[in-house]
C-alpha cells in the first residue's frame, strides 16, 4: 500500500502550496483544458496514480484534481480542468509559461499491488478518463507487470472525447483492448452508440479481473451490476469517487461519505470497503 | 497534581497579574448573554456564566482565519501564535477542545490550529449556573476532560486551583496561593459533584447504545425527513457547536487587486451547498441534497461516525445548538430520544 499513500508532510503549514509552471496547454473540448505542469523548483512530483492535487490560483482559490498522467513519466505531470466555476475558469484562462500553485499529492491512489499480475479493466466515463489516464499510462509503461488490459471509455457525444491522440494510439494498440462508446452519435461517429454498459457484451471478462471505475456518480451502480453478473468480487472492484474536497487533508468535512473522508481515505476505494456505506454510490 | 487555595480577595489581583504577562481570554457578560472575549479588566470576568454563545474553540480555530497571504505570485503562511491563557472553561468545553485537538492533529497535523493551541494555557472552572438546555451530565460520561492545565473551583471564601501540568503550575507563581488542605480539596470535589444530575435535559440511553441505535436508524428516511421538516438549513446548530470543525476556504483580494489571502471560515454541513459539486456547465451534483439527509449527517457525526476515533460521542451536551436553532428542532436530547423510541 505504500505507493498508494504518498503524503505531503514537509510543511509546517499544510495549506502552503508549491509553485508549478505551465509547460503546455491544449484545449481538447470547449470546456476542458489539458495542462502539462512542472514544479517551479524543477523537482519531480512524486505521486501514485489515482492520487489528487489541490490546484490553486492565488486570489481565486483551489480545486481538487486527479493526476492525468503517470508518475512513470518524469519531470512533468498533467491535469485536465473543466471550466465550470470561478477557480476552474480562472485557471483555464492561463497560458504556457504562467505559474499556478499546487498542494499534494493527496489522498489514496490505486492499489497497484492488487492490480499487478491480474487482468485489469478500466471503465472511464467522461472526465473520469483523466484520473484513470494516470493508471492507463502506468500500465502501458510497465505492461509486463499486468496481464490482459481492457479499457472502456464512454462520453456523451463524440466531440467531448478527451486525449484524442491517446485514443488514436489505443485504438490500434495491441497493448490494450480498447472499447469506446457515445451516448449520442453525430455524423462523424462510426462506433458504438449507447451508455457505457453496452460495451460489456463486446468482450469476455474473467471473473478474476481487477476493475477500476471512474465517472459520473450515476454510472457506478450500473457498471457494478454488470460486474456482479460476471461474478467479479467486490474486493476486486476499485472506485475512484468525486466529492467536494476543499482541503484535501481530511479536515474540512465537505467530502465526507458517512464516516469516511473521500480526500484521505480515497478518492480510490475498494468497493468492498464502501459498498455498504449508504452515501457512497 | 497539586491543589492550591486562593482567597477571594486575592482572585482578581491574580487575574490582573496574569493579564500583565499574556493575553487572557475569559467569559464576560454581553447584555443578557455571555461570550469568551479578551479580558480588558479582571473585573469583567464572569465565572458564574451558564454557557457562552460561541464555544472557546474560536481561540485556536477562529471563525475567520488567514491561512496563506499573497502578493502577486509571492505567498507565505501566517501562523503566528500568541501566548494566551484561556480562562474559565467548563468541563464540557474542555472535552470538546480535546476532540478538536485530536482531529486537527491526526493524519495531516494542522498547525494553523495547533500552534495557537500549544501556546494556550487552559484554566477550566466549575459550573456555577446550569444552562437551560444543558445535558452534559448524560452524554459521553465515559470520556474524561483532559486538555486543561488547571481546574479552578469556587468554594466558600475563595478558590481551589488544581494544577495538572507544569504550565498550569506556572500560574501559581503569579498569585498569592497557599497549599490547599484535604478538607478544601474535598469541598471542591463536592461542589463539582453537586451539579451532576442537575441538567434540565437527559438522554435516555448510554452513549454506546445511542451510537449503534442512531447508526441503525440511517435508512429510516421518513423519520429524518420528519425531524428536519422545519429546518431552514441555516447552519446555526453547527456554528455554535464546540465540536464542529468543518470549514470552507476562499481567496479574498485586497483593494489593490494584487494582494490578498486564502481564508478559512467556519462552515456548516446543514447548509444546502455543503456537499455540492459542479459538473458540466450549469449542472451540479449534491451528495446531500435533501434537508433530512443533512440533518441526519449531523446526528451521525455527533452520535456515531467519530466515536471509535474519539472514544465517545462528538457531542458534549452544552445545549448551544438547542438554544441557537431558529425552529428549535436541533436539540440532540429530543432528537436522539425520539430515535431511541422509533
Amino acid at each position: 500500500m505504500s505507493q498508494a499513500q504518498i503524503h505531503q508532510h514537509d510543511h509546517e503549514n499544510i495549506f502552503l502550496p508549491k509553485r508549478a509552471r505551465i509547460v503546455r496547454v491544449e484545449q481538447p473540448t470547449d470546456a476542458e483544458r489539458h495542462f502539462t505542469l512542472r514544479l517551479a523548483d524543477d523537482t519531480d512530483m512524486a505521486f501514485a496514480p489515482g492520487q489528487i492535487l489541490e490546484v490553486g490560483l492565488l486570489g481565486y482559490g483551489e480545486i481538487p484534481i486527479g493526476f492525468a498522467s503517470s508518475p512513470t513519466r518524469k519531470k512533468t505531470f498533467d491535469i485536465v480542468v473543466r471550466g465550470v466555476g470561478r477557480v476552474s475558469k480562472a485557471i483555464n484562462a492561463l497560458k504556457a509559461g504562467d505559474l499556478l500553485q499546487v498542494r499534494g499529492p493527496l489522498g489514496h491512489g490505486f492499489d497497484l499491488a492488487e492490480l499487478r499480475g491480474h487482468d485489469v479493466l478500466i471503465v472511464a466515463g467522461g472526465i473520469g478518463l483523466c484520473p484513470t489516464r494516470s493508471l492507463i499510462q502506468y500500465i502501458l509503461d510497465r505492461r509486463e507487470e499486468f496481464r490482459r488490459f481492457i479499457l472502456f471509455y464512454g462520453t456523451r457525444e463524440p466531440k467531448l472525447q478527451l486525449f484524442v491522440d491517446d485514443l488514436t494510439k489505443w485504438r490500434g494498440s495491441k497493448e490494450v483492448e480498447y472499447f469506446e462508446t457515445v451516448d449520442r452519435s453525430d455524423p462523424t461517429w462510426q462506433g458504438n452508440v449507447g451508455v457505457i454498459t453496452t460495451l460489456f457484451p463486446k468482450v469476455k471478462l474473467d471473473a478474476d479481473t481487477r476493475v477500476v471505475i471512474c465517472g459520473p456518480p450515476v454510472m457506478f451502480r450500473f457498471v457494478i451490476r454488470e460486474l456482479d453478473n460476471i461474478g467479479i468480487s467486490r474486493e476486486h472492484i476499485f472506485v475512484d469517487l468525486e466529492r467536494r474536497m476543499k482541503c484535501g487533508l481530511g479536515k474540512c468535512g465537505h467530502c465526507q461519505i458517512n464516516d469516511k473522508y473521500c480526500c484521505v481515505d480515497g478518492p480510490v476505494f475498494s468497493y468492498a470497503s464502501i459498498g455498504n456505506l449508504e452515501e457512497a454510490i | 497534581m497539586k491543589a492550591s487555595f486562593l482567597r477571594e480577595a486575592d482572585f482578581k489581583p491574580w487575574l490582573a497579574e496574569l493579564m500583565t504577562t499574556q493575553r487572557v481570554v475569559g467569559p464576560v457578560a454581553r447584555r443578557s448573554q455571555f461570550v469568551f472575549a479578551d479580558l480588558e479588566s479582571a473585573d469583567d470576568v464572569r465565572l458564574d456564566y451558564p454557557c457562552t454563545i460561541l464555544p472557546p474553540k474560536k481561540v485556536f480555530f477562529p471563525p475567520v482565519q488567514d491561512l496563506v497571504r499573497f502578493d502577486g505570485n509571492k505567498f507565505e503562511g501566517c501562523i503566528k501564535p500568541v501566548p494566551t491563557v484561556l480562562f474559565g472553561v467548563h468541563f464540557y468545553d474542555v472535552k470538546a477542545i480535546d476532540q478538536t485537538d485530536l482531529l486537527f492533529r491526526e493524519r495531516n497535523a494542522d498547525y494553523n490550529y495547533l500552534a495557537q493551541r500549544e501556546a494556550t494555557t487552559i484554566v477550566a472552572s466549575n459550573i456555577q449556573q446550569i444552562s437551560q438546555r444543558a445535558f452534559w451530565d448524560s452524554v459521553g460520561s465515559e470520556v474524561e476532560p483532559k486538555g486543561h492545565d488547571a481546574f479552578l473551583t469556587k468554594v466558600d471564601g475563595g478558590y481551589l486551583l488544581e494544577t495538572r501540568t507544569p504550565r498550569g503550575e506556572a500560574l501559581l507563581k503569579q498569585g498569592s496561593f497557599r497549599d490547599a488542605s484535604a478538607a478544601e480539596l474535598d469541598l471542591a470535589r463536592k461542589v463539582n459533584q453537586a451539579v451532576m444530575g442537575k441538567c434540565p435535559e437527559k438522554l435516555k440511553a448510554s452513549s454506546k447504545d445511542i451510537a449503534w441505535k442512531v447508526r441503525a436508524a440511517f435508512a429510516k428516511e421518513d423519520l429524518w425527513k420528519g425531524l428536519a421538516v422545519d429546518c431552514f438549513s441555516c447552519g446555526s446548530c453547527n456554528t455554535v457547536c464546540p465540536t464542529c470543525y468543518c470549514f470552507d476556504v476562499q481567496d479574498h483580494w485586497n483593494v489593490d487587486q494584487k494582494s490578498g489571502a486564502r481564508v478559512r471560515t467556519w462552515d456548516s454541513c446543514l447548509t444546502s451547498e455543503f456537499a455540492q459539486i459542479t459538473l458540466a456547465t450549469g449542472g451540479a451534483e449534491n451528495f446531500r441534497d435533501e434537508r433530512g439527509e443533512r440533518f441526519r449527517h449531523r446526528f451521525m457525526r455527533k452520535a456515531a461516525y467519530l466515536n471509535s476515533k474519539l472514544g465517545g460521542p462528538a457531542c458534549v451536551g452544552c445545549g448551544r445548538c438547542s438554544a441557537a436553532c431558529t425552529s428549535d428542532i436541533a436539540d440532540p436530547v429530543t432528537v436522539i430520544n425520539k430515535i431511541l423510541e422509533a
